[in-house]
Protein backbone atom coordinates (compact mmCIF):
# COMPACT_ATOMS: atom_id res chain seq x y z
CA UNK A 1 0.00 0.00 0.00
CA UNK A 2 0.92 3.41 -1.01
CA UNK A 3 1.40 5.61 1.94
CA UNK A 4 -1.30 8.61 1.34
CA UNK A 5 1.58 11.26 2.14
CA UNK A 6 3.72 9.70 -0.94
CA UNK A 7 0.74 9.72 -3.10
CA UNK A 8 -0.11 13.03 -2.46
CA UNK A 9 3.27 14.69 -3.17
CA UNK A 10 3.78 12.69 -6.11
CA UNK A 11 0.23 13.70 -7.30
CA UNK A 12 0.90 17.12 -6.71
CA UNK A 13 4.39 17.73 -8.13
CA UNK A 14 2.72 16.30 -11.25
CA UNK A 15 -0.11 18.14 -11.78
CA UNK A 16 1.81 21.93 -10.92
CA UNK A 17 4.72 20.43 -13.80
CA UNK A 18 1.44 19.77 -16.03
CA UNK A 19 -0.25 22.85 -15.10
CA UNK A 20 3.49 24.80 -15.70
CA UNK A 21 3.48 23.30 -18.91
CA UNK A 22 0.29 24.17 -19.73
CA UNK A 23 1.01 28.17 -19.95
CA UNK A 24 4.39 27.22 -21.29
CA UNK A 25 4.80 25.47 -24.20
CA UNK A 26 4.42 27.32 -27.81
CA UNK A 27 2.05 24.91 -29.49
CA UNK A 28 -0.97 24.73 -28.53
CA UNK A 29 -1.90 21.85 -29.04
CA UNK A 30 0.71 20.44 -26.73
CA UNK A 31 -0.79 22.92 -24.36
CA UNK A 32 -4.50 20.96 -24.69
CA UNK A 33 -2.61 17.77 -23.68
CA UNK A 34 -1.00 19.10 -20.58
CA UNK A 35 -4.05 20.20 -19.32
CA UNK A 36 -5.49 17.13 -20.31
CA UNK A 37 -3.01 15.67 -18.10
CA UNK A 38 -3.31 17.94 -14.86
CA UNK A 39 -7.09 17.13 -15.31
CA UNK A 40 -6.68 13.41 -14.91
CA UNK A 41 -4.25 14.16 -12.01
CA UNK A 42 -6.69 16.28 -10.45
CA UNK A 43 -9.16 13.23 -10.87
CA UNK A 44 -6.53 11.50 -8.95
CA UNK A 45 -6.38 14.08 -5.98
CA UNK A 46 -10.79 13.49 -5.95
CA UNK A 47 -10.31 9.59 -5.46
CA UNK A 48 -7.42 10.66 -2.79
CA UNK A 49 -10.43 12.81 -1.19
CA UNK A 50 -12.81 10.38 -1.44
CA UNK A 51 -15.22 12.16 -4.48
CA UNK A 52 -15.63 9.18 -6.53
CA UNK A 53 -18.37 10.59 -9.00
CA UNK A 54 -16.86 13.35 -8.89
CA UNK A 55 -13.45 12.00 -10.17
CA UNK A 56 -15.37 9.91 -13.09
CA UNK A 57 -17.58 12.90 -13.73
CA UNK A 58 -14.04 14.85 -14.37
CA UNK A 59 -12.48 12.55 -16.50
CA UNK A 60 -15.54 11.56 -18.57
CA UNK A 61 -17.16 15.49 -19.07
CA UNK A 62 -13.73 17.79 -18.67
CA UNK A 63 -11.06 15.54 -20.27
CA UNK A 64 -12.86 13.45 -21.98
CA UNK A 65 -16.10 16.12 -23.53
CA UNK A 66 -14.94 19.83 -22.83
CA UNK A 67 -11.01 19.10 -23.72
CA UNK A 68 -12.20 17.15 -26.78
CA UNK A 69 -13.72 20.28 -27.53
CA UNK A 70 -10.71 22.26 -27.67
CA UNK A 71 -8.64 20.44 -29.25
CA UNK A 72 -11.46 20.68 -32.17
CA UNK A 73 -10.78 24.08 -31.78
CA UNK A 74 -7.06 24.42 -31.32
CA UNK A 75 -6.42 22.21 -34.42
CA UNK A 76 -9.13 23.78 -36.51
CA UNK A 77 -7.21 27.86 -35.82
CA UNK A 78 -3.98 25.99 -36.20
CA UNK A 79 -1.19 29.27 -37.07
CA UNK A 80 -0.01 28.72 -40.47
CA UNK A 81 3.82 30.50 -39.29
CA UNK A 82 4.60 29.36 -35.53
CA UNK A 83 3.40 32.58 -33.75
CA UNK A 84 6.25 34.77 -32.34
CA UNK A 85 5.09 35.98 -28.72
CA UNK A 86 6.97 39.24 -28.79
CA UNK A 87 6.11 40.94 -25.31
CA UNK A 88 5.45 44.64 -25.37
CA UNK A 89 8.39 45.25 -22.13
CA UNK A 90 10.88 42.71 -21.98
CA UNK A 91 10.77 42.18 -18.61
CA UNK A 92 7.15 41.16 -18.22
CA UNK A 93 7.44 37.29 -18.10
CA UNK A 94 10.28 37.74 -15.14
CA UNK A 95 7.78 40.50 -13.05
CA UNK A 96 4.89 38.13 -14.06
CA UNK A 97 6.65 34.96 -12.42
CA UNK A 98 7.65 36.98 -9.33
CA UNK A 99 4.12 38.60 -8.94
CA UNK A 100 3.03 34.59 -8.89
CA UNK A 101 5.35 33.72 -6.46
CA UNK A 102 4.15 36.68 -4.34
CA UNK A 103 0.76 35.57 -5.00
CA UNK A 104 1.57 32.16 -3.45
CA UNK A 105 3.66 33.31 -1.05
CA UNK A 106 0.60 35.66 0.70
CA UNK A 107 -1.99 33.06 -0.05
CA UNK A 108 -0.13 30.11 1.51
CA UNK A 109 0.50 32.09 4.75
CA UNK A 110 -3.59 33.01 4.72
CA UNK A 111 -4.02 29.14 4.47
CA UNK A 112 -1.24 28.36 7.28
CA UNK A 113 -2.71 30.74 9.59
CA UNK A 114 -6.24 29.91 9.29
CA UNK A 115 -7.32 28.12 12.96
CA UNK A 116 -7.43 24.51 12.11
CA UNK A 117 -10.55 23.66 13.82
CA UNK A 118 -13.76 22.22 11.75
CA UNK A 119 -17.54 23.40 12.13
CA UNK A 120 -18.92 19.73 10.88
CA UNK A 121 -22.16 20.88 9.05
CA UNK A 122 -23.88 17.71 9.51
CA UNK A 123 -22.90 16.07 12.30
CA UNK A 124 -23.83 12.57 13.79
CA UNK A 125 -26.12 10.34 11.08
CA UNK A 126 -26.22 12.95 8.36
CA UNK A 127 -22.49 13.57 8.27
CA UNK A 128 -20.57 12.55 4.82
CA UNK A 129 -18.56 9.32 5.85
CA UNK A 130 -21.88 7.76 7.55
CA UNK A 131 -23.76 7.66 4.96
CA UNK A 132 -21.13 7.02 2.61
CA UNK A 133 -20.32 3.84 4.92
CA UNK A 134 -23.93 2.78 5.37
CA UNK A 135 -25.45 3.60 1.96
CA UNK A 136 -22.08 4.54 -0.70
CA UNK A 137 -19.96 6.99 -2.51
CA UNK A 138 -23.34 7.54 -5.28
CA UNK A 139 -26.16 7.49 -3.11
CA UNK A 140 -24.42 9.99 -1.03
CA UNK A 141 -24.08 12.31 -3.46
CA UNK A 142 -27.34 11.79 -5.12
CA UNK A 143 -29.06 12.14 -1.65
CA UNK A 144 -27.06 15.75 -1.38
CA UNK A 145 -27.90 16.74 -4.68
CA UNK A 146 -31.25 15.71 -5.06
CA UNK A 147 -32.54 16.79 -1.39
CA UNK A 148 -30.84 19.91 -0.46
CA UNK A 149 -29.83 21.13 -4.29
CA UNK A 150 -32.77 20.20 -6.33
CA UNK A 151 -33.30 23.87 -7.74
CA UNK A 152 -29.77 24.43 -9.02
CA UNK A 153 -29.47 20.72 -10.05
CA UNK A 154 -32.98 22.26 -12.92
CA UNK A 155 -31.48 25.26 -13.60
CA UNK A 156 -28.31 23.89 -14.92
CA UNK A 157 -30.39 22.17 -17.90
CA UNK A 158 -31.71 26.13 -18.75
CA UNK A 159 -28.01 27.03 -18.37
CA UNK A 160 -27.02 24.70 -20.62
CA UNK A 161 -30.01 24.97 -23.31
CA UNK A 162 -28.77 29.37 -23.43
CA UNK A 163 -24.72 28.13 -24.04
CA UNK A 164 -26.43 25.98 -26.39
CA UNK A 165 -27.89 28.98 -28.40
CA UNK A 166 -25.17 31.23 -28.14
CA UNK A 167 -23.00 28.81 -29.88
CA UNK A 168 -25.90 28.40 -33.03
CA UNK A 169 -26.04 32.42 -32.56
CA UNK A 170 -22.03 32.68 -33.02
CA UNK A 171 -21.59 29.78 -35.54
CA UNK A 172 -23.74 31.25 -38.05
CA UNK A 173 -22.50 32.23 -41.61
CA UNK A 174 -22.66 36.25 -41.36
CA UNK B 1 -2.91 14.74 4.91
CA UNK B 2 -4.15 18.30 6.63
CA UNK B 3 -6.36 20.67 4.79
CA UNK B 4 -3.81 22.92 3.96
CA UNK B 5 -1.87 20.93 1.94
CA UNK B 6 -4.41 20.96 -0.18
CA UNK B 7 -5.34 24.04 -0.74
CA UNK B 8 -1.70 25.35 -1.28
CA UNK B 9 -1.94 23.19 -4.14
CA UNK B 10 -5.22 24.54 -5.07
CA UNK B 11 -3.45 28.29 -4.58
CA UNK B 12 -0.75 26.94 -6.45
CA UNK B 13 -2.58 25.72 -9.67
CA UNK B 14 -4.89 28.71 -9.59
CA UNK B 15 -1.64 30.96 -9.61
CA UNK B 16 -0.04 29.36 -12.65
CA UNK B 17 -3.30 29.79 -14.41
CA UNK B 18 -3.76 33.95 -13.81
CA UNK B 19 0.28 33.87 -15.14
CA UNK B 20 -0.83 31.91 -18.57
CA UNK B 21 -4.36 34.23 -18.75
CA UNK B 22 -2.02 37.43 -18.02
CA UNK B 23 1.21 36.37 -20.18
CA UNK B 24 -0.24 34.50 -23.08
CA UNK B 25 -1.57 36.19 -26.80
CA UNK B 26 -3.25 33.12 -28.12
CA UNK B 27 -7.05 32.91 -26.88
CA UNK B 28 -7.52 29.25 -26.74
CA UNK B 29 -4.22 29.43 -23.67
CA UNK B 30 -5.68 31.98 -22.24
CA UNK B 31 -9.29 30.02 -21.98
CA UNK B 32 -7.34 26.71 -21.27
CA UNK B 33 -5.54 28.90 -18.07
CA UNK B 34 -9.02 29.53 -16.84
CA UNK B 35 -9.79 25.80 -17.35
CA UNK B 36 -7.24 25.50 -14.99
CA UNK B 37 -8.40 27.87 -12.22
CA UNK B 38 -11.83 26.48 -12.07
CA UNK B 39 -10.27 23.33 -11.86
CA UNK B 40 -8.03 24.57 -8.97
CA UNK B 41 -11.21 26.37 -7.03
CA UNK B 42 -12.36 22.35 -8.07
CA UNK B 43 -10.03 20.69 -5.73
CA UNK B 44 -10.27 23.02 -2.94
CA UNK B 45 -14.07 22.58 -2.61
CA UNK B 46 -13.67 18.31 -2.86
CA UNK B 47 -10.86 18.99 -0.16
CA UNK B 48 -13.25 21.10 2.31
CA UNK B 49 -15.88 18.38 1.22
CA UNK B 50 -13.94 16.08 2.67
CA UNK B 51 -12.58 18.01 6.03
CA UNK B 52 -16.01 19.59 6.71
CA UNK B 53 -17.61 15.94 6.30
CA UNK B 54 -20.26 17.07 3.93
CA UNK B 55 -20.93 16.40 0.38
CA UNK B 56 -22.21 19.81 -0.61
CA UNK B 57 -18.40 20.87 -1.62
CA UNK B 58 -19.19 17.81 -4.53
CA UNK B 59 -21.79 19.46 -5.65
CA UNK B 60 -20.95 22.71 -5.89
CA UNK B 61 -18.08 21.03 -8.21
CA UNK B 62 -20.59 19.48 -10.47
CA UNK B 63 -22.27 22.49 -10.78
CA UNK B 64 -18.81 24.34 -11.47
CA UNK B 65 -18.17 21.20 -13.85
CA UNK B 66 -21.53 22.17 -16.12
CA UNK B 67 -21.02 26.15 -16.09
CA UNK B 68 -17.93 25.50 -17.36
CA UNK B 69 -18.59 22.77 -19.97
CA UNK B 70 -21.47 26.01 -20.96
CA UNK B 71 -19.31 29.05 -20.86
CA UNK B 72 -16.44 26.70 -22.80
CA UNK B 73 -19.29 25.95 -25.58
CA UNK B 74 -20.05 29.77 -25.73
CA UNK B 75 -16.25 31.08 -25.65
CA UNK B 76 -14.87 28.80 -28.26
CA UNK B 77 -17.92 29.77 -30.78
CA UNK B 78 -16.86 33.33 -30.23
CA UNK B 79 -13.15 32.79 -30.77
CA UNK B 80 -14.05 30.35 -34.07
CA UNK B 81 -16.26 33.55 -35.27
CA UNK B 82 -13.51 36.25 -34.42
CA UNK B 83 -11.15 33.53 -36.48
CA UNK B 84 -13.60 34.18 -39.71
CA UNK B 85 -13.96 37.54 -39.38
CA UNK B 86 -10.18 38.33 -38.58
CA UNK B 87 -8.37 35.38 -39.68
CA UNK B 88 -5.89 36.00 -36.72
CA UNK B 89 -6.72 34.95 -33.05
CA UNK B 90 -3.73 37.37 -31.51
CA UNK B 91 -5.49 39.15 -28.83
CA UNK B 92 -3.31 42.32 -28.96
CA UNK B 93 -4.86 42.71 -32.39
CA UNK B 94 -8.15 42.80 -30.67
CA UNK B 95 -8.54 46.12 -29.93
CA UNK B 96 -11.54 47.38 -31.87
CA UNK B 97 -14.57 47.16 -30.73
CA UNK B 98 -16.68 46.39 -34.31
CA UNK B 99 -15.27 44.75 -36.87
Amino acid sequence: MIPEQILFFVLAVASIASAIGVITFKNAVYSALSLILTLLFLAMFYLLLGAMFIAVVQILIYAGAIMVLFLFVVTMLAPESPVEERDRLAWQRIAAGLLAVVLVGSLSYLIFSGNNQAILLNPGANSLHHIVQTQGDIQAFGLALFHGFLFPFEITSLLIIVAILGALVFGRRA
Amino acid sequence: MPLSAYLVVSAILFTIGIVGVLTRKNPLIIFMSIELMLNAVNLSFVAFSKFLDTADGQIFVFLILTVAAAEVVVGLALIVSIFRTRRSIDVDEMNMLRG
